[in-house]
């Protein structure tokens, strides 16, 4: 019971703590509940077992001709699965807060709200990236290696590889942040994964349905075919936008979802 | 110290705090008294800079709370409803508070000694019970050791004996000079807490003085007397000048305190039986007081 015998008259202003200080919290916060650690498991999971998975099982028909698809189009695959896992991530970030009244711990310790908003995208955007990018080189090095044995494999210096294993984190992050960004204006979990999955796949296909120029635009522009064509040696869908353009078009909305998310935040009550 | 000046918030029509004043001084502590409903959490929050006010302001230390380049060195704050995820566990809940505002980290030890969850420091909080919940929060509250604390309903799902040890905590706590906020919405136990009340019903300030003064002024006193020679102790009185009313076997003389009393009978030579003050509890003063700012009141009332 060491409680100090201070005579408590202070009123001056507390030292600053040092400018990382908000960035660091949310670190400690986001390594220390189990769904972290689950989540990026399952990301590598998905991703890099189910793209060896695929290889495995494609790799003769490729070499015979038989698949009518690129043999690039296989080898980050598994991404498709993995950025579930994402998107629950992302969420979470945002709405396990406000689910369960740690909000109100995170504004009372740092009520510059903008900080909080900017240290959590940092922190998941960057883990994001990192996950992203090992689960894709995993999953290359074991797809690629039943690939090369039927003959059709990619070295890493051809076209497209690289981008599309540093793409595979650059696409996970991204779509985690606009995940987080749709947890700042819906606050509910399982809404946001609704959401974010229904716009990614199945809003995502079913625009494609509309008829004429409408219908490929719409397809072409919608988050997840925009942000998930860089992620990719070689798309399946020659539809799409460049990788390069299409992910510019999907930062730019999740730009514009963060924004929304951003003024929600700094106006709504806790 | 805590100000607040015209505060006001307002949800669409419904006016939760109503342009309310006061002053919560340091080196005592400050009760904020009300029934549920009556604006407690809703000051609270707007002292922490969780809800904007709709008007007016609240300072803390001459500041507004959202000022602080660190404002658990300033203000610790217990608020009521959990503010806590249930798959951390405390260490690790006190470990990113500390970080957040440059606590040195062996704070955290020491609160969790303080309030006495050492052993189960590392256990996920969801499994905690409300009492240890509770003392989470205060251990969260006393972090950064800071001059202000604001406890919004700290008693809450308490055993007596926490009970007690949330009371003599916030008395240690102002007596070392600090700012000591507590709201509660039971009048017997800041009865026994708060040097200072500050009551509030339907988002107004009902009272503001001393526990002391509200005592007196609020919960009404007599003595009751039963003796033997009844009629004479009744006559002996009345022309002392004292409000007598006999009720039974019992007198009840409105006004002097027991000594009083017992003096003029004793000088008379007269028995007496029994000589008591007896207090109307403090519990019905405060009913008395906000029974028109009850907001969910039962229809037998």
């Amino acid at each position: 019971m060491t409680m100090g015998t201070h005579a408590w008259t202070r009123t001056d202003l507390p030292a600053r703590p040092a400018r990382t200080a908000t960035l660091r919290a949310e670190w400690v916060k986001f390594w220390t509940v189990r769904s972290t650690p689950w989540s990026f498991a399952a990301v590598f999971v998905l991703g890099a077992g189910l793209t060896t998975l695929i290889c495995a099982l494609v790799a003769e028909d490729l070499a015979r001709g038989e698949v009518g698809e690129p043999a690039g189009a296989f080898l980050t695959w598994g991404l498709l699965l993995a950025q579930v896992a994402a998107v629950v991530l992302g969420a979470l970030t945002v709405t396990s807060e406000y689910g369960t009244g740690m909000i109100r711990a995170t504004l009372t310790a740092t009520p510059r709200r903008g900080a909080v908003l900017v240290a959590k995208a940092v922190v998941l955007a960057s883990t994001l990236f990192v996950a992203g990018t090992l689960t894709a080189v995993a999953g290359y090095l074991g797809g690629n290696w039943f690939l090369e044995r039927e003959g059709v494999g990619m070295a890493l210096t051809d076209d497209g590889v690289l981008r599309a294993l540093v793409g595979s984190g650059l696409y996970l992050a991204g779509l985690g942040l606009f995940a987080a960004g749709v947890g700042l204006l819906v606050r509910h979990t399982a809404a946001v994964v609704s959401i974010v999955l229904g716009l990614v796949f199945v809003v995502g296909t079913m625009v494609g349905l509309l008829p004429g120029a409408w219908g490929e635009w719409a397809a072409k522009l919608m988050p997840g075919n925009a942000g998930s064509g860089i992620a990719a040696v070689e798309s399946f869908n020659p539809l799409l936008l460049d990788p390069w353009t299409g992910f510019a078009v999907f930062l730019a909305e999740v730009a514009v979802v963060l924004a929304l998310g951003a003024v929600a935040f700094t106006r709504r009550d806790a | 110290m805590i100000s607040a000046h015209r505060l006001t918030k307002t949800y669409g029509a419904r006016t939760a705090v109503d342009a309310i004043d006061f002053t919560v001084e340091p080196g005592r502590v400050t009760g904020f008294l009300g029934p549920n409903g009556a604006g407690k959490s809703t000051t609270m929050r707007m002292v922490l800079g969780l809800d904007r006010p709709t008007s007016g302001t609240v300072t803390v230390n001459g500041r507004r709370y959202v000022d602080s380049p660190a404002p658990l060195r300033e203000v610790g704050a217990l608020l009521e409803a959990r503010a806590l995820h249930p798959g951390r566990s405390a260490r690790d809940h006190l470990r990113w508070l500390a970080v957040s505002n440059g606590i040195p980290s062996r704070r955290v030890g020491e609160v969790l000694e303080l309030v006495g969850l050492t052993s189960v420091a590392g256990q996920r909080v969801g499994r905690f019970s409300l009492g240890m919940g509770q003392r989470l929060g205060i251990a969260a509250a006393l972090l950064g050791d800071p001059p202000v604390v604001v406890l919004d309903e700290p008693v809450n799902g308490l055993d007596p004996e926490g009970i007690r040890w949330v009371r003599t905590l916030a008395r240690d706590l102002a007596a070392e000079g600090r700012t000591v906020f507590v709201s509660s919405h039971l009048m017997s136990e800041m009865a026994l807490t708060a040097d200072h009340l500050v009551v509030i019903g339907r988002g107004r300030v009902l009272a503001d003085c001393s526990t002391a003064e509200f005592v007196a002024e609020h919960a009404a006193s007599h003595v009751r007397v039963r003796s033997p020679q009844q009629d004479r102790v009744v006559t002996l009185l009345r022309d002392a000048g004292l409000d007598v009313a006999a009720h039974g076997g019992e007198l009840r003389v409105q006004g002097p305190d027991a000594a009083t009393v017992g003096e003029l009978v004793g000088s008379a030579g007269l028995l007496l039986h029994e000589l008591t003050l007896v207090r109307s509890s403090l519990e019905d003063a405060f009913m008395t007081l906000t029974a028109d700012s009850v907001e969910y009141a039962g229809a037998s009332r």
